[in-house]
């Protein structure tokens, strides 16, 4: 059950092609989701909490946290050490920016 | 240990900003150092609740977006400004309210990232006891990263049909976000209904604490958010529901 649990977290987060946003987290799937609120939360966590979280193995949460640095989720902290991996979350995204209306009323305002 | 509080509603006119300035006074009056932050940059209001004048504001949260200034630097001490015995101490991190300044940031957009870092900063540099987040009304990704980032959130209804349902979308995308305490509010009830017979439909609907029914207030009204009700009206009905608010996150 938790083998079939990580290839779902693993294929949703690979099928992601960009940055995750606020509104990604809603939608993934346990327990993915809550775990990724946890830490979020937290701001600072090890991967020893995330993998706890998760109740995966470390090597499959180290493989969902290596997905999750490279789509700007994660960042590795500094104060990473040899016997332990320290991360920092980091939600973002830019809001949808508003098109130019056809009066040109922008430049009325600026 | 410091809390990060969003007040947000679905929609509009519930006294989001109201309940916060408020909520600020009070966790302030009992010595706490609180930081309100204006996140409604299409409407922002707060300010005017604490009496922080435009030409007394030195930098905006769009400021601190566009790269102009750190976040405490668009932190301004509005303590002295809200009247009665305030033992602690509050910031405002107002929005601009310069129409040129607005109409930039939204045709521009911006990393609502830089929000997520600027809380975190703000609560350390300046030794938060609470950062408050007054919300724009809706669901957008700013409001989704306020309420996944908050230890509390406090939603607020009006006892009307379109509040009623689009509360539902709220305290749903709330649940998924984990929210480790989420309150209701139902403000502005008027004198026909029982408070208590409110406090229960909402509580049955969302499954969720109400953890105050207000009345709808004429005194609310008539000071026309020109100042902090709370500390105008202390013994207000009112300001007794709000007090029992701050109790619950306070908890």
């Amino acid at each position: 059950m938790s083998e079939l649990l990580f290839q779902t977290a693993l294929k949703e987060l690979e099928e992601r092609k960009e940055d995750i946003r606020p509104s990604d987290v809603v939608l993934f799937s346990e327990p993915l989701r809550s775990a990724l609120n946890f830490v979020i939360r937290l701001g600072r966590f090890s991967l020893t909490e995330f993998a706890e979280k998760l109740e995966f193995t470390r090597e499959q949460s180290e493989q969902l946290a290596d997905i999750l640095v490279a789509r700007n989720l994660f960042a590795v902290s500094r104060f990473s050490n040899a016997e332990e991996t320290f991360y920092e979350s980091r939600l973002s995204a830019m809001t949808r920016p508003l098109s130019r209306p056809p009066s040109d009323i922008w430049k009325k305002i600026d | 240990m410091s809390k990060i509080v969003s007040i947000h509603s679905f929609r509009g006119g519930t006294g989001k900003s109201n309940t916060t300035a408020n909520i600020a006074a009070l966790l302030a009056a009992d010595g706490a150092r609180v930081c309100v932050v204006d996140t409604d940059i299409n409407s922002p209001g707060i300010h005017v609740l604490f009496n922080l004048d435009e030409t007394e504001m030195v930098h905006s949260l769009n400021d601190y977006l566009w790269g102009k200034c750190s976040i405490e630097e668009a932190a301004h001490d509005v303590t002295g400004h809200i009247g009665g015995e305030i033992k602690g101490q509050v910031f405002l991190i107002p929005s601009s309210i310069k129409a040129g300044e607005i109409a930039r940031i939204l045709r521009e957009g911006y990393d609502v990232g830089l929000l997520n870092d600027g809380f975190r900063d703000v609560v350390e540099k300046l030794e938060l006891d609470y950062l408050l987040i007054d919300t724009h009304p809706g669901l957008n990704e700013e409001t989704l990263l306020s309420i996944a980032i908050s230890n509390a959130l406090v939603i607020i209804l009006r006892p009307d049909q379109q509040d009623y349902q689009g509360t539902a979308v709220t305290v749903d995308v709330a649940k998924k976000l984990d929210v480790p305490k989420l309150l209701m509010l139902v403000n502005k009830v008027p004198n026909s209904l029982d408070p208590e017979d409110v406090r229960t439909r909402v509580e049955q609907t969302y499954g969720a604490t109400v953890a105050a029914v207000l009345p709808h207030s004429d005194e609310m009204m008539s000071l026309a958010s020109s100042g902090i009700f709370s500390i105008r009206f202390p013994d207000s009905a009112v300001t007794k529901g709000l007090r029992s608010l701050v109790d619950q996150l306070k908890d």
